[in-house]
């Protein structure tokens, strides 16, 4: 993981696969360092997903409920990202 | 009395709760954990002449305190309440799911590990050796489907044999990788084996180098404070989580290494994802792809624009019956110059909305647009932007407001201002409506390659307003690039894909009618006269103004539909349908040009150099007035909404002037 995060220090965005074969292993053994990353609070999913309460409208939200808003239907097959925190 | 009291223990979707069910059937009962609202699950079942408690932990991905449900998991295990825990994992992906048997270990309850979904690991060949890592590991270990009902003997078998041996996992593998992070044997070498009941000196000292905080209060409650100074002291110098992670991890693949058969998936990338991945080509091969897009869009749109031409012959011919049959003029103009004709510039717009809509969305449906936003990341952080920039510029497409509200996903203040100004720069769905129409209209097969430009233009605009804008905005600082998980390619769902086009077309076409009529409206009784044209006010005004419009390649008329532009792109469209084709004043504007259809009267009064400057005006001009509203609203400064909006009116007019200029050495 130490190895995973030093690669991403060089500020460009890798895939599950492209990581796989910079670091020599499997898409396996990212997701799984991605997933204990994630849980640890090193690296965050991040949600483009329009929030529940104003389905992407943002009609009245509260800006700290309501973060990544996007509008509905907009961006739903865009796979996943993680950033580091 | 119960024989014993089992806990199932597992990560969310290891088969837990269906283990649960087919155990306790009917005998069992929800509530919360105390003062949690954490669900309780318990029930009894009985085997032989023994009856057996189960309790149903929650799913939680580890036994750390980052959660209720983690917190409630492992109090209960070392409370002692537990005879044995099941731990249970997903066969099909031993590799992330056996990290809750590594976090477990150090627990001081008796355990078995159940390899759960032992059918859905045979169908993707994997064959697994539970024996082997039984060897390995020290408790009982079994393969397992808890769905199929005649595999429960074995499961029983396996659990009696844990209760009877109070099997408890085997560390010492784990401990030597521990033993490897600094700080681990001086914290170690502060517990004693029951400093706290039920976890092991080892699995407190782990927590410890992980900062659990719940741990490390514990553990100041109980030790003195010499002795927890030393821990503080070791704990600071070591890797923490990260290093107790690999550990864990490198133990598992230790327990795999041998016991597991099974093809090793390679980092193997599709043909397509080798091009769009790809360091050098992968740019060109995103343009190329949009740009493609885009000249696809117009086919779904042609069929559209003849409804719209059939619309504007039947006003013209509603127009010559209602004037033979001595209809006023008033209503006659309104009727035929201001509904029928906007109708017309509607009905287009709407066939390249339909095209726009149709063809993005087909390629985000079938996992196109996740590449587009993967090839642009990186040039993201090119512009001083986060990668995750990239999808309000994508939104922004569709709706600006969309991308403006998308930008609050940016924690940095400085990159979400960036971010929305150059958001600005994407031309919305409302111009990618009237830009191919205007420019089918002017330039004819030669339409799409003012796309192509615009969309150069766009890159350039994004460009040059990044490095203007950055300075102010945006500190040099370390930064990281993002993991991104693609979905993978498929086939698109038509069904739901033309429902999601069909409802953004409905959308936009009450919204557009709403604001061209309007505009429309104002401006063609501003230039409606019965005597003479030239005494209206708005010809006076025009008048006055075009020796400087016209600097910038902008007939008067032009340039208010320029400005109309600011409440909304289509306001441009109801201006051009007033003033050009709708009502009395375009023969003066126009020196007189008479034509047979709306096209012809166009092209007749306004120059190609002329159109070029004003598709280039509207399209990179503010955006309209709601897209301000929400810049403002995500921003919070007057200040900046405001110079971003200054910024955009002048490049506009900069552009509409290169654009006329270029115009006039091309036509």
């Amino acid at each position: 993981m130490q190895k995973l995060l030093q690669l991403l220090k060089d500020g460009n965005s890798r895939t599950v696969e492209v990581l796989a074969a910079e670091l020599d292993t499997t898409p396996a053994d990212i997701d799984r360092q991605i997933e204990y990353l994630e849980h640890i609070g090193v690296i965050r999913r991040v949600s483009f997903s329009a929030c529940k309460s104003c389905g992407g409208s943002c009609n009245g939200c509260n800006a700290a409920e309501c973060k990544g808003c996007m509008p509905q239907n907009a961006a739903v097959n865009m796979g996943e990202m993680w950033e580091v925190v | 009395m119960s024989a014993a009291t089992i806990a199932l223990l597992g990560q969310p979707n290891s088969g837990k709760s269906t283990l649960f069910n087919a155990l306790t059937g009917l005998r069992q009962h929800v509530g919360n954990w105390p003062g949690k609202t954490v669900e309780k699950k318990e029930g009894t079942f009985t085997h032989g002449s023994d009856t057996y408690s189960v309790a149903d932990l929650p799913g939680s991905y580890s036994m750390s305190a980052n959660s209720d449900e983690e917190v409630i998991t492992r109090d209960f295990i070392a409370s002692g309440k537990a005879d044995v825990v099941c731990i249970l994992a997903d066969s099909s992906q031993l590799e992330r799911s056996l990290f809750m048997l590594a976090d477990y270990a150090g627990l001081s309850a008796p355990c078995f590990l159940v390899l759960n979904m032992e059918d859905v690991a045979k169908e993707q060949g994997k064959t697994i050796d539970p024996q082997a890592i039984e060897k390995k590991i020290g408790i009982p270990v079994m393969m397992f489907s808890a769905t199929d009902t005649k595999a429960y003997d074995k499961f029983y078998a396996t659990l009696e044999r844990a209760l009877r041996n109070k099997s408890q996992i085997d560390v010492s593998a784990l401990e030597k990788e521990y033993e490897k992070i600094g700080g681990y044997s001086e914290i170690k070498e502060q517990l004693v084996d029951d400093t706290i009941s039920g976890y092991t000196p080892m699995w407190l000292t782990v927590k410890v180098l992980e900062n659990d905080k719940v741990v490390s209060a514990k553990l100041k409650n109980t030790l003195p404070d010499d002795k927890m100074q030393e821990i503080e002291n070791a704990a600071k110098s070591s890797d923490g989580a990260i290093a107790t992670g690999e550990c864990k991890f490198a133990w598992i693949d230790g327990i795999l290494d041998g016991a597991v058969n099974e093809t090793k998936t390679a980092a193997k990338l599709g043909k397509l994802d080798r091009i769009y991945t790809h360091k050098f080509w992968g740019k060109p091969a995103v343009v190329l792809t949009v740009i493609l897009g885009l000249i696809a869009s117009f086919i779904p749109a042609v069929p559209i624009m003849g409804v719209g031409m059939g619309v504007s012959a039947l006003g013209g011919l509603l127009k010559e019956t209602m004037i033979a049959a001595g209809s006023p003029d008033l209503l006659t103009g309104i009727i035929c110059d201001v509904i029928i004709q906007s109708l017309f510039y509607i009905i287009n717009m709407l066939g390249f909305v339909f095209g726009v809509t149709l063809v993005f969305g087909l390629l985000e449906e079938v996992g196109v647009m996740a590449r587009i936003s993967y090839v642009f990341d990186n040039t993201m952080g090119k512009l001083g932007l986060q990668g995750k920039s990239v999808m309000p510029f994508l939104v922004s497409f569709g709706c600006t407001m969309g991308g403006a509200a998308g930008a609050r996903v940016i924690d940095n203040w400085g990159q979400k201002v960036l971010t929305i100004a150059l958001a600005w720069a994407v031309p919305c769905g409302a111009a990618w409506s009237i830009v191919p129409m205007l420019s089918t209209v002017f330039f004819g097969a030669g339409a799409p390659l003012v796309i192509i430009a615009i969309l150069l233009v766009m890159i350039l605009h994004m460009w040059v307003t990044a490095k203007i804008f950055s300075r102010g905005l945006v500190k040099t600082e370390d930064k990281y690039g993002m993991v991104m998980e693609l979905p993978p390619y498929h086939k698109p769902k038509w069904g739901a894909l033309f429902r999601y086009v069909l409802g953004r077309t409905k959308d936009t076409f009450f919204r557009v009618t709403k604001v061209v009529l309007i505009v429309c409206a104002i401006f063609w009784l501003l230039s409606f006269t019965t005597g003479s044209v030239e005494d209206t006010i708005l010809y006076k005004v025009g008048v006055a103004i075009e020796p400087v419009t016209k600097f910038f390649g902008l007939t008067w008329p032009l340039f208010l539909a320029f400005i109309a532009s600011m409440v909304g792109k289509e306001g441009a469209i109801g201006v051009i349908s007033a003033l050009y084709t709708g009502g009395s004043i375009y023969a003066a504007v126009g020196g007189g040009a008479v034509a047979a259809n709306i096209g012809e009267i166009l092209t007749a009064n306004v120059t190609q150099p002329e159109a070029l400057a004003f598709i280039f005006a509207i399209t990179f001009n503010l955006p309209c007035i709601v897209a301000l509203a929400a810049t403002y609203q995500e921003i919070h400064s007057v200040k900046w909404t405001t110079r971003i909006a200054l910024y955009y009116i002048a490049t506009s007019l900069i552009l509409a002037f290169a654009a006329y200029h270029i115009g006039l050495l091309i036509f």
